[in-house]
């Protein structure tokens, strides 16, 4: 193998009660991309984020070239060497496209304290150009731009001044298949430069194709780092949680006959903008999975089942006729729903898990119209545990939870709710496989027991694997639907996708 | 995944600290003014003093708690007195319950109106009830411009520490069972911790926030009541500055200025005790008044930064 480009020493990192990275010791070399995996809350963004100056590491060094660097924060990691296209949105509304790229670098255009807003522009028209983003104009106020381009000029911002690190965070998935071409160029051209690329992905198959090696965190612990030419999926699924998956991730049955007793009945709902004209019934003991592209409106569908659209037309009908039109309504009538947005409409963020859990179930706890703490605090305990949500404690705050044990937190609520139609929207987004797994387990349980879900998700094989019935939607309106069986293939649903 | 790191909590951050430096400051304060005062400050005579200076402000502390427990502001308490207390100190001339209802009841009309531009004109509590404060206060500056507005001549004979000490305490017990026992302080602190997340959970945002600003105006007005009888006559200043009062008191009773979950019921009593008590030693000190509201602005401020909750960002609604 070549030099050594990078060396992490012993990087340690704490949040209040976490210990998120525990004294890291880890090579990058010169010409290669390598990846971090992990399962969420195993510490690979904040590792990155100490190094490109997001956050600030409590001990250990890194060591760039043989010079120590130290980023205070993004644009002076920018200037030692170090960037990085960070998961969310990262960049400014509001701001044209050049003062994007160069926000914090102005001053390499001031002559006089006066900055040259031209000589900026076209610079950054010239970076555009020789991306091969011609269409996206410097000059343009950013908000012009949809979040694919926004990504794209992220990619320009980050990569445009040749770090000799480049930090890729959980990117891709919010990219489409065009977007990717263009970052894994990206990608390969930082290693042929003899350069690295520091990969974050929750796609395993991704990344063994792009990258070279694998170095596998778990709860902020360096496990191991390994070929990616000589290990499987399921290689790095074992070493990620530490043992073996098991076989059923998925349901492994077909051809169940579905109850004929239909629970809940869309009828021609409308968002307008959103949704258009769409149609459904939905039977007891029915998984129905709704795909599509990000923009197809399918995550619109689970807020209008559940009476949380604004301006909605057409009728959400109960077996028994009721009308559901709004929020509360909903879950009186044993709707529950699990928003894409965890954070902000899913969860109260701010607030502990026993309130969160509790919630929507605060009437059904009172005993004579009294609702004692102690019943609260047994309640969220038990559904908490079922779930095995790892916590502290149920007055433990949200905010110091992973991704993955909130959604935990978010199932454990309805599950104590005892809801018997169970909108998923994106439930296993951004969530580990030893998670993911237990998901699935637990929907093909409450499948089993009589209870109704409709999954929305963007992973197309959570829909194979999971759904009796596939609606594939595409503008607003339902383009495809399809039956649960073994010979459906992805590209069927994609090609009713696009 | 089960040898979970725990690691030591900054001592601030610690639900400890938030819990016990309210009660801290309490008893410093007490502590101090015992010895700045050599005692005086708790004789008996002193104590009743001091106990009837406090019924007005822990009333309506109640309402207020509840709407900062949601997120929100409400300034114009103290314009809201002043209104309450003209139709009380009025209608008392007639009949006396007549005027504590119609009293209550326009208190709960003037809250209904910061809650309709607050949750369906979707502007800030803070704009809405900055505005109110002015309104209001110019509608009592009309109604004294000649005289005072007098009450029934044996309107004070109410004033006695048995019926307003027991006043008082209903109000405290009431608010208390309906925060703590139907779900309602749930709510308020799921709203202000996270008003998005809360609809989806099932709570009927809009409706309780009304219902909030509603009630709150109506605490007030039992608040005008106990001060019309122990004034006896309303002026133009009534009520004046009482929304200040109220915040301070409720947060140097340890609440976080920005509500949600870290609200704790007791912040209202600590919390205007203390402030009376800070008062009254200051007052007893000789101490001038200028010198007073420097020093409660300093007060203020340092507990604003203790108390406030910045996980929840300091976003007024």
């Amino acid at each position: 193998m070549s030099e050594v480009l990078l060396h992490a020493e012993k990087i340690d990192k704490n949040f209040s009660a976490t210990h998120a990275i525990d004294h890291v010791t880890l090579d990058f070399y010169k010409g290669e991309i390598h990846a971090l995996i992990g399962e969420n809350g195993s510490g690979k963004s904040t590792f990155t984020s100490c190094l490109t100056g997001i956050y600030h590491k409590d001990t250990g060094t890194f060591t760039l070239n043989g010079k120590e660097i130290n980023a205070k924060n993004q644009v002076d990691g920018n200037y030692q060497g170090v960037a990085i296209i960070v998961q969310e949105i990262g960049t400014l509304s509001g701001l044209t496209v050049a003062e994007n790229i160069f926000l914090g670098k102005e001053n390499e255009f001031t002559k006089l304290h006066v900055k040259n807003t031209k000589a900026m522009n076209k610079k950054a028209q010239e970076l555009l150009n020789s991306y091969g983003f011609d269409y996206i104009k410097a000059t343009d106020i950013i908000d012009k731009y949809n979040f694919e381009d926004r990504k794209l000029i992220e990619i320009v911002k980050a990569t445009h001044f040749k770090p000799q690190v480049l930090v890729v965070d959980e990117t891709t998935t919010a990219l489409g298949e065009k977007g990717r071409k263009e970052l894994f160029n990206v990608m390969r051209q930082t290693r042929d430069d003899g350069r690295c690329v520091i990969f974050i992905s929750h796609d395993l198959d991704e990344v063994i194709e792009q990258s070279d090696n694998i170095s596998v965190l778990r709860d902020g612990v360096l496990i191991d780092t390994v070929k990616s030419s000589d290990v499987s999926t399921d290689d790095l699924k074992k070493l990620m949680v530490g043992r073996e998956m098991s076989n059923n991730y998925y349901r492994t049955d077909y051809g169940e006959e579905i109850s004929s007793e239909v629970v809940l009945k869309a009828q021609n709902v409308t968002v307008p903008g959103e949704i258009k004209d769409f149609n459904l019934e939905l039977h007891k003991g029915e998984i129905i999975g709704i795909g599509g592209l990000s923009e197809c409106g399918m995550h619109e569908v689970g807020k209008a089942l559940f009476g949380a659209s604004y301006d909605r037309e057409g009728k959400v009908l109960l077996a028994n006729g009721n009308e559901i039109n709004d929020i509360k309504t909903a879950i009186d009538n044993s709707i529950a729903y699990a928003s894409k947005d965890r954070d902000n409409e899913s969860l109260v963020i701010n607030d502990t898990i026993q309130d969160n859990i509790c919630l929507p179930s605060l009437e059904d706890l009172k005993r004579n119209h009294i609702l004692h703490a102690k019943d609260e605090k047994a309640f969220a305990e038990k559904f908490a545990k079922q779930m095995s949500t790892k916590m502290e404690g149920v007055h433990q705050f949200m905010s110091a939870l992973s991704g993955g044990n909130k959604q935990k937190v978010v199932l454990a609520r309805w599950i104590g709710k005892d809801s018997d139609i169970i909108i998923l929207d994106s439930p296993t987004r951004g969530i580990d496989v030893k998670v993911k797994a237990d998901i699935y387990q637990m929907m093909d349980t409450m499948r089993k027991n009589g209870k109704s879900i409709i999954m929305i998700s963007e992973e197309i094989a959570e829909l194979l694997g999971m759904a009796d019935r596939i609606i594939i939607m595409k503008d607003g309106i339902t383009n495809g639907e399809f039956k649960r069986s073994e010979d459906l293939k992805d590209t069927d649903l994609i090609a009713k996708m696009v | 995944m089960e040898n979970e790191k725990i690691q030591k909590v900054p001592f601030m951050d610690r639900p400890i600290v938030r819990n016990v430096m309210p009660f801290a400051g309490f008893i410093f304060i007490v502590l101090l003014f015992t010895v700045l005062t050599g005692g005086q400050l708790f004789t008996i005579s002193n104590l009743k003093l001091l106990l009837s200076q406090s019924y007005v402000l822990i009333i309506a502390c109640v309402g207020v708690f509840m709407v900062m427990t949601m997120g929100g502001l409400d300034f114009s308490q103290g314009s809201m007195l002043g209104v309450c207390s003209v139709v009380i100190c009025f209608l008392s001339n007639y009949n006396i319950f007549l005027a504590i209802v119609c009293g209550v009841l326009t208190g709960g009309v003037i809250g209904l109106v910061n809650g309709f531009f607050n949750v369906k004109r979707k502007i800030t509590s803070f704009i809405v009830t900055i505005c109110n404060m002015y309104l209001l206060r110019g509608m009592v500056a009309y109604a004294t411009t000649k005289s005072p507005v007098y009450g029934v001549s044996n309107i004070t004979t109410y004033n006695s520490m048995p019926f307003n000490l027991s006043f008082t305490i209903i109000i405290l017990v009431v608010a208390f069972v309906v925060f703590q026992y139907t779900g309602l302080g749930n709510r308020l602190k799921a709203i202000g911790a996270g008003e998005t997340a809360a609809r989806f959970a099932g709570v009927r945002v809009e409706r309780t926030k009304m219902l909030i600003y509603m009630v709150a105006g109506m605490i007030t007005g039992l608040a005008a009541f106990i001060n019309s009888i122990k004034v006896g006559s309303v002026t133009s200043t009534a009520g004046n500055q009482l929304e200040t009062q109220i915040m301070i008191a409720l947060v140097l009773g340890g609440m976080p200025v920005n509500g949600g979950a870290k609200v704790k019921f007791y912040n209202i009593i600590l919390g205007a005790l203390t402030y009376k008590i800070l008062m009254a030693g200051l007052v007893m000190l000789g101490i001038e008044p200028k010198t007073q509201q420097l020093i409660t602005g300093i007060v203020f401020l340092v507990m604003v930064a203790v108390f406030a909750d910045r996980e929840t960002g300091m976003i007024v609604k």
